[in-house]
């Protein structure tokens, strides 16, 4: 419940004040937005690079490929494709979809869904953009380096990582961009636990926060906990390269030290295992809400889905090792984590169950947010289930560092993710810029990223399966792996066409955001969460008077309702 | 929409938004207390694995500016504690007495580690002497750099102390700079028994 009222802000007038040194949690939320999707246009292209490179080995990539690469007559040199998988990883995970689903929406959501005004600290909220935003200049100087960006994986395992692998100052420059996101994120999670403990409105218990709030909530725990393993990580990594210490280097790579590279692999994963869910968990409690939504009925079993999203965080601190199976670990610990690992199946199964019972006899309205959540639903399923054989000690023996691996985690991590961010976008739009996208081309734009993603993905598993290594320039100088050649180019094909499909959504938005003349009304969707009491696009303070809840967030079809409407606003109260 | 507050109901109580600002500063300790598990983890992964501590090549250091630091960083403790009630009583000349002590001791404390790495380099000892070499000087560089950090927050306090903030509103700023300031004390005392005296 609230704790106290937050100030009228008197409105910004000046560009500087309204656009870049914004205290406004919704500016801020845009800002994280524009940067996401441009990191995601980047990181984008370089998976183009990458697939490319994999259908036609040393053939020039199409249109900018003698530009990039004279050297090479325009096809991706064979270190430079170690530096786009590398940087592909580290940008989609950290500068696209964090910024994305945890910034961007994280900051939009949260006090237009509690009934705040704005986040509890609004300068630590700025702050936490702008260092954002130098930690991705950082890395895109990185580029730009004479030796190159970095090169040793996004995971940056030593001895790869130390100067014996990447002697350039890109892989420094690497590990201080993610050292310095992740103090930007962990000021972004202290805020958005303090607002939603602090800041709820008046009534609002936790359970009738909406899913969307319990997802954002529960990563910016893990966020805040997970995120300063890894900044001790690099930050090590950045003394083992900068200042002649020895924590990762052995062997051959340390003249007097005595090192551990492992070490950092066990570090990195601590935090790393946590990092998935840090970016499922939002996504998972926006699909929540929304198949609710717009299924027309009350989530099912609302409070379980909430609880069991409680439990896969805590069971996900626990379970850091199947990504070290093939460490010499001891069987007893590689068995420990196995059980633990498959543990999570159950509140998996629970919230998973829930979401079919939503839509079960639902009088379903197909817009398109509504779509890109059930394309939630069906990668999550099939990137979930693709996870227990990487989990069981015995399949992850031959399945490790695969393509069915890349296939796994993009299906849950990147597909999933992707989805859930167009959903929450297309969603929240109205709010946001106060104009709605074009449906039709909303739903062009999810019928063909849908066979797309699911055409690159599959094919990556299918390959991965049929033994084709990740992270190898170029796999068919094996003669077993010819074979694949036809899947690697169909793949790479889905890849060009989701990567075509992504011109239509981009098009729509910035039509929609500078063009579009039509105003979206206050409530298109006819939905009960509080920001959909307030004018569209929000006004700069939120709530004029603030609300009191009087129920849940996903009451739809109650008889007792004494309008000809079908859902309930959280500030009313039944007849 | 029906359903909304009368304002005087949630009126900005003091007291409360205190509250908000001590949940965010236990959030902020855990997330740094994280930071030094993790470099704590790595010690103890090397310590344990180790045949011999400290390893081949590698004396103990001696005890004397440790122990000296330590005394200082919880002498400071001590005076912030001693600040803080005397905030909180309104005596102003004994909070700005204690107040610049703590100020004065978090320098002397951080003079106190320059002279370690630079009796360390004296010594022959360097980053890359050994694992062991590496840890003291890398947990000593982020320790201090959290040190820096609650100097300058000495500072933010400066205005409080001339009375030039309203002391009601200073309140729960003064509060978490201490459980800051602690917090410090707390893993200079970790590191000083793991590195330097078991």
């Amino acid at each position: 419940m609230a704790f106290y009222e937050q100030h009228i802000h008197p409105k910004p007038t000046t560009f500087l004040s309204k656009y870049v040194f914004s205290y406004d949690h919704k500016v801020i939320g845009k800002q994280f937005l524009w940067y996401g999707i441009f990191f995601l246009l980047v990181g984008g292209l370089m998976a183009l690079m990458i697939r490319w490179t994999l259908a036609y080995p040393g053939q020039a990539f199409p249109v900018i490929g003698h530009f990039l690469f004279p050297e090479s007559g325009g096809a991706v040199p064979p270190d430079t494709y170690a530096m786009l998988f590398t940087m592909h990883g580290t940008i989609m995970i950290f500068y696209a979809i964090t910024p994305i689903l945890i910034g961007a929406f994280g900051n939009f959501c949260i006090p237009l869904m509690l009934g705040a005004r704005d986040m509890a600290f609004p300068l630590l909220n700025m702050l936490s953009f702008h260092i954002a935003a130098i930690s991705g200049l950082i890395l895109l100087g990185s580029l730009f380096t004479p030796l190159g960006a970095a090169a040793g994986g996004w995971t940056s395992y030593p001895t790869l990582s130390t100067l014996i692998g990447s002697p350039g100052v890109g892989q420094t420059l690497w590990s201080l961009a993610i050292f310095t996101l992740g103090v930007s994120s962990t000021m972004g999670a202290v805020n958005y636990i303090t607002t939603i403990i602090c800041l709820r409105a008046p009534g609002m218990g936790y359970f009738d926060m909406p899913l969307t709030i319990w997802g954002l909530g529960l990563t910016a725990v893990l966020n805040a906990i997970f995120l300063p393993v890894l900044g001790a990580g690099v930050l090590l990594l950045i003394f083992d390269r900068v200042f002649g210490t020895t924590f990762f280097l052995a062997g051959a790579a340390a003249t007097t030290g005595t090192g551990d590279p492992v070490l950092f692999q066990h570090v990195f994963w601590i935090f790393g295992h946590p990092e998935v869910y840090i970016l499922i968990l939002p996504a998972w409690g926006i699909v929540s809400d929304q198949l609710s939504f717009f299924a027309r009925k009350p989530a099912f079993g609302a409070k379980a889905t909430a609880l069991a999203m409680t439990s896969i965080t805590i069971l996900s601190t626990l379970v850091y090792g199947h990504h070290m199976f093939t460490t010499q670990m001891s069987p007893l610990l590689t068995q420990t984590f196995m059980t633990l690992t498959m543990t999570i199946s159950i509140p998996s199964a629970i919230f998973f169950a829930n979401w079919l019972g939503t839509l079960w006899k639902g009088s379903i309205r197909f817009h398109s947010p509504m779509l890109f959540s059930m394309g939630v639903v069906f990668v999550f399923g099939l990137g979930g289930l693709t996870g227990l054989y990487l989990g069981t000690v015995t399949t992850d023996l031959y399945l490790h560092d695969t393509y069915f691996v890349v296939g796994h985690f993009h299906y849950t991590m990147a597909a999933s993710v992707l989805l859930g961010g167009f959903a929450a976008t297309y969603f929240w739009m109205p709010k946001m810029f106060g104009t709605i996208m074009n449906e039709f081309w909303a739903k062009v734009h999810f019928w063909i990223t849908m066979m797309g993603l699911n055409g690159v993905f599959f094919g990556m598993m299918l390959v991965g399966y049929g033994g084709m290594h990740r992270r190898i320039y170029n796999p068919f100088i094996y003669e077993f792996t010819q074979k694949l050649i036809p899947i690697n180019t169909f793949t790479t094909w889905s890849a060009i066409v989701m990567g075509l499909a992504q011109i239509i959504f981009v098009i729509n938005f910035v039509h929609a955001v500078f063009f579009k003349k039509e105003k979206a009304s206050d409530n298109p969707w006819e939905v009960g969460t509080l920001e959909w009491t307030i004018p569209s696009p929000a006004p700069h303070y939120n709530f004029k008077e603030i609300p009191v809840v009087k129920c849940g967030p996903h009451e739809f079809g109650n008889p007792n309702l004494n309008s000809n409407k079908d859902f309930q606003y959280q500030t009313e109260e039944l007849a | 929409m029906s359903g909304t507050m009368v304002n005087q109901e949630l009126r900005l109580d003091p007291a409360k938004a205190k509250l908000s600002s001590s949940i965010a500063m236990i959030m902020a300790l855990i997330s740094f207390s994280m930071l030094f598990a993790t470099l704590m983890l790595g010690y103890f992964a090397f310590r344990f694995t180790s045949e011999v501590w400290p390893p081949l090549g590698m004396e103990r250091i001696t005890l004397g500016l440790p122990t000296m630091s330590t005394a200082i960083i919880l002498i400071s403790s001590l005076f912030y504690l001693g600040f803080e009630s005397s905030f909180i009583q309104k005596e102003a000349k004994k909070s700005k007495l204690y107040f610049y002590s703590t100020l004065a001791l978090g320098c002397l404390f951080m003079f106190a580690q320059t002279m370690l790495w630079s009796k360390l380099r004296s010594e022959g000892i360097f980053t890359g002497t050994s694992v062991f070499a590496s840890m003291i000087y890398a947990f000593t560089w982020i320790h201090a750099a959290h040190v820096l950090g609650g100097i300058i927050a000495l500072l933010f306090l400066l205005p409080t102390i001339s009375g030039k903030r309203d002391h009601d509103k200073s309140l729960s700023l003064v509060q978490n700079v201490g459980q800051y300031w602690h917090f410090l004390g707390i893993v200079w005392l970790i590191m000083y028994f793991s590195l330097f005296v078991f």
